[in-house]
């Protein structure tokens, strides 16, 4: 991996890897055959985000290699917000429903691992059962192993990469006279320039919170204390941020009055001329929609001077789930090298793999070397940085709101 | 008890409505949960925006109806006016609204139709066309929606009314055929779609479906705010949710009280506009105007329908085309294996709650046919779920079917569908049983059939046809649900609905066009086959009696 100055994170991670719960276990050995026998015939009710249809079919061409491999069902539980199973889980935990509960797997990260962690609603350890776990890049990159500020221990699988990347239309007046803006500064010139086609998603949308803790990371004087809980100081600490976006609201889309829901509805605006920027924590977004006919070939990509905000994404069995072992199985499936490397295809999903790719088997190192990378995929940020403690999330979210809803 | 047939009714619709506003009440009666909903930012805006929206479009969907009911009489097209109401009937709100969306916005069918040429716009201008924060969006799509319906309620109450003898007394008085027929005739029709009108207030205030797509945003409509709240991970927002519904509930009924008032009122100064005499001056303008906006309101709802087409198989469509390039439309072999099997599972669970329903309702239609009073009265129990905002039992139903174990399975999905179904089937299946004249079943059984036989020989026959609309219908109504799919279904069971609605709530059109297809097709196709199958059955039958 290329130098990437996490310096805290690696130390963390460091101590993780050497616990033996994220080494990997044996494909032939006993406990796994075993596991297979039980899960087959099981049905795997995976609660997943569904409003990406490239990610739908990836997890439906992924159901059908589990089901004529093992016999496992997975069904795609396509959820708004995986908030909703969050709560589902905690309804159900209410209720004493604490067997056989109705999610069995989750594609889980930051706040909701945090609420469903903290509140003992997920079994586990459990990744270093899985042999493919092995393969997984634990030293390369940190957030892996921490997410968002708190450790994972084997309750949640890394799944995929994430990296925050800003898009624009380079074939639109404003952004072919000059250079893309790359700084905090510049893109609110920009914006103000060319009012009407610049915003972002509206928090608590994943993305819209994303872009609050992206800009605040650049704009504050003190990154590092993003690092520790939010306290007295989170009013001294965020004012440069909201400085910034009561001048970018003014000459913002709709003038900071309405704000897309999400990434994707974000990505429509652009498609059909509304807007002139979006962004996506996958690097790979835009790329991926040219190939698939979603944009237009004139988006260009960019991250920001001063880091890309990073973080990784996961999957979580909860307690009560029904079938552990299907879970599992298919668990291991989503990592494997044939399964990673179709989803960094740009043309089927573009998520950058979580595997160690230099260290894999020669015939797996090919199926990611074949890939090729697309005009709107922007090189590897020179710097990543890594996701602000949860706290901050929530009260950028509730100020947010405090100050832009009325 | 006499009469299982009509308690089993009650059992399926009535039962759980109750249970689960008593639910509602057990968990949402909570002092600090009322605290906090009140400290939600916005949250007197939301409320504000809910009855606002509602009320006027409720308002205005009313005068629209009467009128449009009193020019199309007295002006002899009321069969055009039912064509026209037909296609924006059979539409869910959900695809509608969908559709209005992209019509209406900046980057929106209506505007491309019209730029470059007339308007100079190259790129789209940056309005507040839907989801602006007056919520005019918001009342236009409930008025696509509740125009053709009030429209349908008042053709149905017009046998009640004596209008052609008033409308005769009027003109002789020397009143034009409008202002006679708005001071004879339509004051007596206000009176029979008390009921129906109510429904259309509380889902107005109440409902999701069309605030998602073209409510405001910031805040949104208060069911909208509920709606977040429930699918939130935080147990204490969840909480809230409870209470916010009580909240809902409290306003509504509060608002129907109001306009029950309101309606006293009016009728009031109705009579004094009456008996005042005056003559109604310039009707033919009146008659342009309002064949004018009925025109608009038509249009509206069928360009959504032909930008939902034009969304799903789009790709990049950059302003100001107006069709996309054909080249992506190819996008649409891609959506359609998802689209599949959530299909499957939209006509699975219609077609269930159309034959269910019917089985259910047949007993006990046959049972109260001489008991007109009765059945009124069973109607209007059965009609009490429309009146109640859907969010505030079905949140307690939810709690139940946890408890019960049954959440997320068909079974729960269906029954949850049926409340809604219930009173639909009632309404056409309850008078078309009655009016059949019942010397045709004392022949059969003079003529030596058994009961089982008499029916099937003679009353069945003389059923079908209202069977096959009260089917059409019932189906029509399963595949618009979207909070009862919901609720009951646990997020395992997807419909069409609900695949609409969550990619609308994340602002993704394009995806929610694709299945606001099957939402906007599937009523089409199945009155059209209602209609054909009535149609085949009886191609060697003159006249069918009634």
């Amino acid at each position: 991996m290329a130098a990437r100055r996490i310096v805290p994170l690696l130390v963390i991670g460091f101590f993780c890897v050497a616990d033996a719960d994220s080494a990997g276990a044996d494909a032939e050995s006993p406990a796994w055959l075993e596991l297979q026998r039980e899960a087959s015939g099981q049905t795997v009710y995976f609660n997943a985000w569904g409003g990406d249809l490239a990610i739908n079919r990836y997890i439906e061409w992924a159901a059908e290699r589990v089901r004529e491999r093992h016999g496992v069902h997975l069904v795609h539980v396509k959820v708004t917000d995986i908030a909703e199973s969050v709560s589902r889980i905690m309804a159900e935990r209410v209720a004493g429903r604490d067997a056989d509960g109705s999610v069995d797997l989750l594609w889980i990260n930051g706040e909701n691992f945090a609420a469903l962690k903290e509140a003992g609603l997920l079994w586990g350890p459990w990744t270093g059962r899985l042999p493919n776990a092995a393969l997984i890049d634990w030293r390369g990159n940190p957030t892996l192993l921490i997410d968002v500020t708190l450790p994972t221990e084997g309750f949640e699988l890394p799944w995929g990469t994430s990296t925050f990347t800003l898009f624009y239309d380079r074939s639109t007046a404003p952004t072919r006279s000059q250079s893309a803006p790359r700084n905090p500064a510049a893109l609110l010139a920009w914006i103000e320039a060319y009012p009407g086609r610049f915003t972002y998603p509206q928090p608590p949308a994943f993305l819209g919170t994303a872009f609050l803790k992206q800009m605040l990371l650049l704009l504050t004087d003190d990154a590092h204390r993003l690092q520790r809980p939010a306290g007295e100081d989170f009013d001294e600490v965020s004012a440069p941020l909201w400085v910034w976006l009561d001048r970018a609201h003014a000459r913002m889309w709709r003038r900071g009055r309405l704000f897309p829901r999400s990434g994707p509805a974000q990505r429509e605006l652009l498609a059909v001329g509304e807007l002139h920027w979006m962004m996506s924590y996958n690097p790979a977004e835009a790329s991926r929609a040219i190939r698939q006919g979603e944009l237009h070939e004139t988006i260009g990509a960019l991250h920001l001077e001063g880091g890309a905000l990073a973080n990784s994404h996961f999957l979580a069995i909860p307690y009560n789930a029904g079938s552990k072992a299907g879970a599992m199985l298919i668990a291991d499936f989503l990592i494997s090298p044939e399964a990673q490397a179709r989803k960094s295809d740009e043309d089927v999903w573009g998520d950058p793999s979580v595997l160690n790719v230099e260290d894999l088997a020669a015939a797996d190192r090919m199926l990611f070397e074949s890939l090729a990378r697309g005009a709107a995929t922007p090189s590897p940020p020179a710097r990543l940085l890594p996701e602000p403690h949860p706290s901050w999330a929530i009260l950028l979210e509730r100020e947010w709101l405090e100050r832009y809803v009325r | 008890m006499r009469r299982p047939s009509v308690l089993i009714l009650l059992a399926v619709s009535v039962v759980p409505t109750f249970a689960g506003l008593a639910a509602a009440l057990w968990f949402g009666l909570d002092a600090a949960g009322f605290m906090r909903v009140l400290d939600t930012p916005g949250i007197g805006l939301s409320l504000a925006s809910s009855v606002w929206t509602g009320a006027a479009a409720t308002l205005l969907s009313l005068v629209l109806a009467h009128l449009a009911v009193a020019v199309s009489v007295t002006g002899g097209w009321r069969r055009r006016l039912n064509a026209f109401s037909l296609p924006l009937l059979a539409m869910p709100h959900l695809a509608i609204g969908i559709g209005l969306a992209l019509v209406l916005a900046p980057s929106g069918l209506l505007l491309r139709l019209l730029s470059p040429w007339a308007t100079g716009f190259t790129e789209p201008p940056d309005w507040l066309s839907v989801q602006d924060p007056y919520g005019l969006s918001l009342i236009a799509g409930l008025i696509v929606k509740e125009t053709p319906f009030l429209v349908l309620v008042l053709f149905a109450a017009l046998p009640q009314v004596p209008a052609e003898r008033l409308m005769l007394q009027a003109r002789s008085l020397g009143y034009g055929r409008l202002k006679g027929w708005m001071v004879a005739v339509a004051p007596l029709l206000q009176v029979q779609i008390r009921l129906p009108l109510a429904a259309v207030l509380v889902f107005g205030l109440t409902n999701v479906e069309m605030a998602i797509p073209l409510g405001p945003d910031l805040p949104p409509t208060f069911s909208v705010v509920l709606w977040r709240w429930f699918i939130d991970a935080d147990p204490a927002i969840h909480a809230q949710a409870f209470t916010g519904t009580l909240v809902l509930l409290f306003v509504t009924v509060l608002a129907v009280f109001i306009a029950s008032r309101l309606a006293r009122l009016i009728a009031v100064l109705w009579r004094r506009w009456a008996e005042s005499g005056s003559r109604l001056r310039g009707e033919r303008a009146v008659r342009g105007a309002l064949d004018a906006t009925l025109g608009g309101v038509w249009s509206l709802g069928i360009l959504a329908l032909v930008a939902i087409l034009l969304r799903s198989v789009s790709g990049p469509w950059r302003f100001p085309d107006i069709l996309p390039d054909s080249g992506e439309l190819s996008t649409w072999s891609a959506v359609l294996p998802v689209a599949g099997n959530v299909a499957e599972t939209t006509i699975l669970l219609a077609a269930a709650t159309a034959v269910a329903g019917v089985i259910l309702v047949l007993p006990a239609a046959e049972r109260l046919r001489h008991d007109a009073a009765l059945g009124r009265k069973l109607g209007a129990w059965l009609f009490l779920p429309l009146l109640l905002p859907q969010m505030t039992f079905l949140f307690g139903v939810q709690v139940l079917l946890v408890y019960l174990g049954l959440d997320g399975t068909f079974a729960a999905v269906l029954w949850s569908h049926l409340i809604f179904a219930l009173p639909y089937l009632w309404g056409v299946l309850a008078p078309a049983r009655a009016a059949i004249d019942p010397r045709y079943l004392a022949v059969a059984r003079t003529l030596g059939a058994g009961p089982v036989r008499a029916w099937t020989t003679s009353t069945a026959p003389l059923m079908l046809r209202s069977m096959l609309l009260a089917m059409a219908l019932a189906f029509s109504v399963s595949i618009a649900l979207y909070l009862p799919s919901l609720f009951a279904g646990a997020g395992r069971i997807a419909t069409a609905a609900t695949e609409a609605a969550a990619a609308a709530g994340s602002g993704t059109l394009r995806l929610a066009a694709v299945h606001a297809i099957l939402l906007a097709v599937l009523p089409l196709a199945a009155f059209g086959a209602a209609y054909a199958a009535g149609a085949a059955v009886f191609r060697n039958r003159r006249e069918v009696p009634r």
